[in-house]
């Protein structure tokens, strides 16, 4: 094997390597982002549950329990509101997530409007003619359950004045750090919320009415709702991204000591081949 | 006075979890108070001070909207958001009011009522929370 080739091994070992060193560093930050974003979801929990039970309870007041935001309409207009990320290089996360809403839509009449959040979402939807009532891109990674109220105070106008007559919320759930699935929830109208029984909890004094306190938690029960799917997502994506990060090291890491083997062979050959030449050299000076 | 178990809960997590002999809140009927032994009663709480008695002594907080629950075994606030007066970031509250001032005066001229109400709720809590700094 000549020299020239053996140079060639030897650049792509250092790039390999060197891409082997981003792609280590990236699966290293995602595992801290996961971390804290693992933390960030579990501290949002409580406010939701006890939000989820505050409507419950409620709901269940009385049998005839109705408001706008219970009530079911005919459909013509949807609003998605679609959580991806902000950056690639994490696996399916992004494509995923995005085909679960081309999919939830195929046959409609109307197009869907679209709340994008992430940059991957913005970009999809603007390609492709969608329309797109706002767009929050780089805003996972800090978004604080207050920046979360701005989108959900944007769908409830939506559904409120009727432009929209369904709320639903695109996100990946989080099965584990190796598992996360792309997920819908439909967000309004709020649907089996309560079991409209009536019993013993009609002892509550609501003021100044059920249906008026109804009103004013189920924005701030839409925004923990959002505020947990963003969080969730967040999550996700620095799972996919790890998971995919650790197979392109491992990947990088099987390259390198395939080449290293080349290399080595062909520098061993070259040694071989110069004992040999040297060798039969001095047998033709005898 | 007998004291009841109360729950303050946010989206950042549980922000108070413990005894108290009274709370008063504002809601949008009006400021209500709540001792031990309350009937079961559901209100929503408007932008405002709250004030809650722990071993005798009065604690003031900020709470950014949200829904007081009372019922039988304890009292749960459901808060935007909730300070105690001596946490309040005073400096970021007055750049907060500033901002909103600014926006209020933006949007009474382009007439978009929308942001309008978004930057007069800011305006508002803002002020709330300079207001209730300054009784730490």
């Amino acid at each position: 094997m000549a020299s020239g080739n053996m140079k060639d091994i030897k650049r792509r070992i250092k790039s390999v390597s060197s891409t082997r060193q981003i792609t280590k560093a990236m699966e290293l930050v995602a595992s801290s982002k996961l971390r804290r974003a693992k933390q960030r979801s579990e501290a949002g929990r409580p406010y939701f549950e006890a939000q989820y039970e505050l409507l419950a309870e409620i709901a269940s007041v009385k049998k005839d329990f109705s408001t706008i935001f219970t009530e079911p309409r005919e459909v013509k207009n949807r609003l998605f509101i679609v959580i991806a990320g902000d950056r690639g290089l994490a696996g399916g996360f992004n494509s995923n997530i995005l085909k679960a809403v081309t999919a939830a839509h195929k046959g409609d009449a109307n197009m869907p409007k679209i709340i994008a959040i992430g940059r991957k979402a913005v970009d999809y939807f603007d390609k492709r003619g969608y329309e797109i009532v706002a767009k929050f891109p780089y805003f996972a990674e800090k978004a604080k359950t207050a920046d979360c109220m701005d989108i959900a105070q944007l769908a409830v106008d939506l559904f409120a004045v009727g432009e929209v007559d369904e709320v639903e919320i695109f996100y990946t759930a989080f099965v584990s750090p190796l598992v996360q699935t792309p997920e819908h929830a439909k967000l309004l109208p709020i649907a089996n919320i309560g079991t409209g029984t009536g019993e013993d909890l009609g002892l509550i004094n609501y003021d100044p009415s059920p249906e008026a306190v109804f009103d004013r938690v189920v924005p701030k029960f839409i925004m923990s709702m959002v505020s947990c799917a963003v969080v969730e997502s967040f999550a996700s994506e620095q799972g996919a991204r790890r998971t995919a990060m650790e197979s392109a090291t491992d990947n990088a890491d099987e390259m390198i000591s395939n080449l290293s083997l080349v290399y080595n062979r062909a520098r061993q050959e070259k040694i071989t081949n110069e004992i040999t030449e040297i060798v039969s050299g001095a047998n033709a000076l005898e | 006075m007998t004291p009841f178990k109360l729950q303050i809960i946010t989206p950042d997590g549980v922000f108070f979890d413990g005894m108290t002999e009274n709370v008063i809140v504002r809601t949008t009927v009006g400021d209500k108070g709540i001792l031990a032994h309350h009937e079961p009663y559901v209100a929503a709480i408007t932008i405002s001070k709250f004030k809650v008695m722990i071993d005798g002594n009065y604690r003031y907080g900020a709470i950014a909207s949200g829904v007081i629950k009372v019922s039988k075994d304890k009292t749960v606030i459901l808060a935007q958001s909730c300070e105690w007066a001596d946490e309040i970031d005073v400096d970021r509250a007055v750049r907060a009011k500033q901002v909103a001032e600014e926006r209020i005066g933006h949007y009474e001229k382009t007439n978009d009522n929308k942001n309008l109400d978004i930057a007069e709720f800011k305006l508002k809590r803002a002020l709330n929370r300079i207001e209730v700094s300054k009784m730490r």
